[in-house]
Formats: structure tokens, sequence, C-alpha cells
């Protein structure tokens, strides 16, 4: 589920691309250490092997559709799929995309939003890929799972760069209360940077 | 309009101009598909393409104009990208023919040559920066800037950029926007390349190419997949270069 726990422990690229990652205190709000990978990005090097590590992994699964979440999703969704060659297909906030969209619902801290996919961009029985940047609670994840499902493929994986502490704790909860929790269960989920140690520890990241 | 509609939003993806609806986009609708850049369009692009192996602000003289139009019109990748966009009617609004990119991400051989055709043109550029403007330019920017060595920075709305940022306004059709850039993303000197999807007035590239400046960047040229001529934002970027693949 995670990096390490996947083998990829000990990946010498995963210090450069932890590093390039900055830890912007209290945004969006007061309390919220929020995980900036704009950093990643002007690090050409750790950038590309952020991309290298998922086409790595996924190059040889079959996978014909990466579906990337807006808008950070979109940012490494499109080279990975262009590498595997599969096609890209975002997933967007409400009235983005135009022409006839299915949509799902998903649960915010306060209130709800809605995640949009084209209809007709994927085909029943397609294997796909889910991209964002961070997972936290995961709730945008589950919805973009529900709505490649409702179109019939096959959610291989969940990948993002950088985990937060809730997804460790929904998922060890949901796996000891056999199935009641569905959408942790139903996320198979690809980390390659699990910041739930550092979360604790101080205002700064420690890598 | 309703049977054009249809038939757009058919499995026909390939259908690239919609027939017989009247918008304020119909002398550039009504161009016959064959003819992807008829010469006697090569005025509008003397400053996208400039001769192959000068800088992108040299001057060329009017033979070579000439040679790189027809290089470029000849490029066979051109017309596959070009059919695989769809064009939505009526959307986000009545009288708007909406150019959707996202059939061209569909189609993994047209994305990718998309991405080759910008990379090819950029890769010996010295471009240490391509900043992609939020959120189709987060899709064609990362694969460019990754071939060409460049850093990518996002071009982002109010609000969603964490840390020090720079802010510019700009107009819309009515009222305003704000696009932002981080403090610190990029120095004074580099060269940069701006990425979106499309450019219709020219409007939010030139607030982009305002932020990079603001801080001592040298913007190089401003590229798009597409491009509506009729809305004239070649003419308001004025002398920054814009390259367009499809217009």
């Amino acid at each position: 589920m995670f990096a390490a726990e996947n083998g990829l422990r000990g990946d010498p690229r995963l210090q450069g691309i932890s590093k390039a990652i900055r830890v912007v205190p209290d945004f969006p709000i007061p309390g919220i250490m929020f995980q900036d990978i704009t950093t990643l990005l002007l690090d050409h090097k750790a950038f590309k092997d952020t991309v290298d590590i998922f086409v790595d992994r996924y190059r040889d699964m079959g996978i014909s559709v990466v579906a990337g979440i807006e808008a950070r999703g979109f940012v490494f969704g499109p080279s990975i799929a262009l590498a595997i060659g599969a096609k890209f297909v975002p997933l967007r906030k409400p009235n983005k995309l135009p022409g006839e969209v299915i949509s799902e619902a998903y649960v915010l801290e306060y209130g709800t939003d809605r995640l949009e996919m084209h209809v007709g961009a994927i085909e029943p029985g397609e294997r796909a890929l889910v991209i964002d940047d961070l997972v936290a609670t995961g709730g945008t994840l589950s919805a973009a799972v529900r709505l490649l499902e409702r179109m019939g493929a096959e959610v291989v994986e969940c990948a993002c760069v950088v985990g937060l502490p809730e997804v460790r704790v929904r998922l060890v909860v949901a796996s000891s209360l056999l199935h009641l929790c569905k959408m942790a269960l139903g996320l198979k989920l690809l980390l390659l940077l699990d910041k739930s140690s550092q979360f604790h520890i101080t205002g700064t990241t420690q890598t | 309009m309703h049977a054009a509609a249809s038939l757009l939003n058919s499995s026909n993806l390939s259908l690239r101009f919609a027939s017989q609806t009247q918008t304020r986009l119909s002398p550039w609708i009504a161009a016959p598909s064959s003819v992807r850049l008829p010469l006697n369009r090569s005025q509008n692009y003397r400053i996208a393409l400039p001769p192959l192996h000068s800088t992108v602000s040299g001057d060329s003289t009017q033979p070579q104009q000439m040679a790189s139009a027809d290089v470029k019109a000849q490029d066979p990748r051109i017309a596959g990208i070009s059919s695989a966009i769809r064009v939505i009617p009526d959307f986000p609004k009545p009288g708007i023919m909406f150019q959707d990119i996202t059939t061209l991400l569909l189609d993994t051989k047209a994305f990718r040559d998309t991405i080759d055709l910008f990379v090819e043109r950029y890769k010996d550029k010295n471009i240490s920066v391509v900043a992609g403007i939020e959120a189709r330019g987060f899709i064609f920017g990362p694969p460019i800037a990754l071939a060409i060595g460049a850093k990518f920075v996002p071009m982002r709305k109010p609000k969603k950029l964490p840390g020090e940022v720079i802010s510019e306004e700009y107009s819309l059709e009515y009222g305003k926007d704000v696009m932002e850039m981080h403090v610190g993303a990029v120095q004074a000197g580099e060269r940069a390349l701006i990425v979106d999807d499309l450019v219709a007035t020219g409007g939010t590239l030139s607030a982009a190419i305002r932020l990079l400046e603001r801080v001592g960047v040298h913007v190089v040229e401003c590229a798009c997949v597409i491009e509506l001529p009729e809305l004239k934002g070649r003419e308001r970027l004025g002398e920054k270069p814009l390259f367009v693949l499809v217009s």
C-alpha cells in the first residue's frame, strides 16, 4: 500500500522527491500542514523521478486509462499516460467538462462536492489508474473510483505522491472492520511518500 | 442547431467543424477542413513560424517564412490532432462553439504527437521554465517541461497556491479575474514558455506574460494547441510570439 511496503523501500529516488516537497503551515486554514508539490515541479530530476517510478510500476499492467483528479492530478497523470500508452481522462469539478458527463458526490469536512467525468471517455472492461498528488481522507479518490466503476472500468490502483495520516488510520481501521468501510477497502493505494510519521514532529519536514 | 449539436455529440468525434450554425465564430468554422494552413494565411504565421534554425524572435525573409509555413502545413501529424478535437456547441453558454481537447487526450497517438510537436520546437531553445495556465495548461505543460529539461510552474486561480504569491488581474468578457504565481518559482533572466490548451482573446496569456516579466523572466513564446483567430489573441499579445498547432 505504501511505497515502503510495496517494495519501493530504499529506492534512492524517493529521498530526493521527499526533499523537494515543501510544507506550508496553516494553509488553507490554521492547523493544516499543507504538502506543496509545486516545489517538486521546480526540481526537474525529482519531478522526472516521480513520473518514472509510477511508469516503471504501471507500464506492464495492461492499463489503458489514467484518470487524473483536477487540478494537481493533471500535473502528474498525462506524463504517466503518455509513457505507458494509455489515454488520459480528466476528472473535474462541476460544470467544467462540456458535453455529457456523469457525476459523483463526495464528502468534505463541511458539506459536499462533486466530481465529473465525460460519458464515453472509457469503455467497460478497461483497466484504469487514478492519479492525484495527495490523499488525505480518501474522499476524492473514492468518488473517482466510483465514477470509473460506474462506467464499467476496473480500477487497478490509485496512485498518489503523498499520503497523509488520516489515510493510514482509515485503512487500518477498515481492515479490522471487515468490509464495513467499503470506501477505504475499495482503494488499492500506492503512495510514494507517507507523511504520517512526520506530521507529529514539528512544523518542518525532516527528511 | 440541434441537429448539428446531436451530430457533434455522437460517437463520431472526428467531426471537427460544425455545419450551418450561426455563431460569432462562423467565418472560422466555415473554413474547409482539408486546407489546414492555406498559404494566404501565412501572414498570421510570420510570428509563430520563424525559420527553423533561428531564434524565435529573429527576422525572417519572405521565402523562409513561406517555407516554414509549408513545412508546418505538411506535417502529417497536425491533421490527426485537429480531427481529434471535438466542438461542443453552446458551451459554456449559447453561441460559444467550445473546443474540447479532452477527446484529443483519449487518442494516444494524437496526444503524443501534440507533445512531440512542441518538444521538437522548444528543446534547443534553452528554455528553463514552462509555465502552464490552470487547468488545461497543466495537462500539456508538464510533459513538455519534462522532455526539454525545464521546470514546470503552475499559474493558478486565486488562493490555490500556498505560501507567498504575486498576482495579476486580467479582463474577462464580463468582469475580471486574477492569476497567481509563486514567489521564488522563477529567477530573473530565465527563459520561459507559456502553455495553455487554447488562445482566444489572449487575456489569460497576457496576464501570464506580465507575471513572468514582472520578476525579470524572458518569455520566449506562448504555445497553445488551438487558436481562435477571430478573437484576435495574437494581436493582443503584440510582439510576444504565439505558436499554435491548429487554428
